[in-house]
């Protein structure tokens, strides 16, 4: 009897709303002594009481699963359907942080698209801190604002998957929202202004890796930020120059200054050891930069070559230009996988040392080592496939 | 490499090749990826011994062609 909806409640997206949360988290809730105990006939204004004495937010936890106070609290929430004007006033409060948080999800959970949007984007500026505790038990430290974001971009939070809402841009062109207006975009103009003639004195680089810090440093790293400030950033003025010089790259023309200059000063050591291993997994638009590293070693290569004016000079020129082809090609596909992005780097090292039919073997052979997925056998081939998609080693 | 069963007794039946270095963990994330459930909400069994995500298969003494109940959380 204590767990049955409230007969007057209103039923949420063609359900029963307690059923929003699958069967096995509903049975732990109710087994649970924290909703035996304190969440017994619970009213919308005893409950708001309960909701102050929050002091974490999370899941379940734990080996058997234990469900936590604040899924408990949702769970009364839905069980007691508190109409939408306490939600609201739920969220606007700014004295308690998981209060408002308790709100938001249950407004996550019932309310319309166009309700969530309106209520739970003003909640992207609070950055205050919040205590989250982790499946294995732990607490760890977030925010507020993360977790809005979360909210609003995931399907899956706290053990609960989210009803799925439409996108900001449907919306958008449906007119029933306004674009989107952030806090911080009169401190993005600024910095984009100041970058754009950065960028036209020829800094190209430092500017780019100052987009990056910058992205960085604000409170905390966020891949939506650094995504999006890259984004913008590579957009407008990075992809088109790469595009441009690209296709003129075969006939090498004025790419070899440029190359030798940046390669003498800071991307030898700077872009190759830091880059490479901090950026390689986060970046998404990883072609620019694999197409600026690979230009880098032909810079290199090119000028040992022409130091040793060997008679090979043709041939490493044909097998550069043969193997950046296939590392372009390669280097789409193999961005994707984590641990790929160094096998091109190996092989040319390897290719420099040796001679022509030694580098040849030891590409074939580091070739089926590093994937894995260029396995013989198809069905191993595909299992490796599938452990490089979830950061896994291949098979032995 | 090694190949584990996990059963679930209702039905779903998966075989699952990993290396014996892998974590529960990971053994449940290719599990989640056969499945379609997702890999925090399984649970791995033998008997009453629910297997914890940190230890490897190596440590559980878990070899090729063993069974392992397959549970929801």
């Amino acid at each position: 009897m204590a767990n049955r909806t409230d007969p007057a409640a209103k039923s949420i997206r063609g359900t029963n709303p307690q059923n929003l949360v699958e069967k096995i988290l509903r049975s732990k809730i109710y087994q649970n002594t924290y909703w035996k105990e304190q969440c017994f006939g619970l009213t919308a204004e005893t409950l708001v009481d309960k909701a102050m004495e929050l002091d974490h937010l999370g899941g379940t936890h734990g080996g058997n699963r234990k469900p936590t106070p604040f899924m408990c609290l949702v769970m009364k929430m839905l069980q007691i359907q508190p109409e939408k004007e306490i939600v609201i006033e739920f969220i606007k409060n700014d004295d308690y942080k998981y209060v408002r948080i308790l709100g938001a999800f249950y407004l996550r959970l019932t309310g319309t698209d166009v309700d969530v949007y309106r209520y739970l984007e003003p909640l992207y500026n609070d950055y205050r801190k919040l205590r989250q505790k982790l499946p294995e038990g732990k607490f760890s430290l977030t925010h507020v604002d993360e977790v809005i974001d979360e909210l609003l971009t995931k399907d899956y939070s706290c053990d609960i998957a989210l009803p799925r809402i439409k996108k900001r841009w449907t919306l958008e062109t449906l007119g029933s929202l306004e674009p989107r207006r952030s806090v911080l975009e009169d401190d993005f103009e600024e910095e984009e202004e100041k970058e754009e003639n950065d960028q036209l004195d020829g800094l190209e680089e430092e500017a780019h890796e100052k987009d990056y810090y910058r992205g960085r440093s604000p409170a905390r790293e966020r891949d939506r930020d650094r995504r999006r400030d890259r984004d913008r950033y590579r957009e407008r003025d990075y992809d088109r120059d790469y595009d441009r010089d690209y296709d003129r790259e075969r006939g090498r023309g004025r790419d070899r200054d440029r190359d030798r200059e940046r390669d003498r000063d800071r991307d030898r050591d700077r872009d190759r050891d830091r880059d490479r291993d901090r950026y390689r997994l986060r970046d998404e638009k990883d072609y620019g930069r694999d197409r600026e590293r690979d230009r880098e070693w032909e810079g290199r290569e090119r000028e040992r070559r022409d130091r040793d004016r060997g008679r090979r000079r043709s041939h490493s020129r044909s097998r550069s230009r043969s193997k950046d082809r296939k590392d372009r090609e390669g280097g789409e596909h193999r961005k994707r996988h984590a641990r790929s992005s160094t096998s091109p780097r190996r092989r040319d090292g390897a290719e420099e040392n040796g001679t022509r039919e030694e580098p040849k073997k030891k590409k074939e052979r580091k070739e089926k080592k590093e994937d894995g997925t260029d396995h013989p056998d198809p069905e191993i081939a595909e299992a490796n496939r599938l452990r490089a998609s979830l950061g896994l080693k291949p098979l032995k | 490499m090694i190949e584990v069963v996990l059963n679930d007794r209702l039905g779903k039946k998966v075989r699952v090749k990993c290396n014996e270095d892998d974590t529960i963990g990971d053994l449940k994330k290719l599990v989640a990826a056969q499945t379609g459930t997702r890999s925090d909400k399984i649970r791995i069994q033998k008997w009453y011994n629910v297997y914890k995500d940190h230890i490897t298969l190596k440590d559980y003494e878990i070899h090729d062609g063993m069974g392992l109940e397959l549970y929801y959380n």
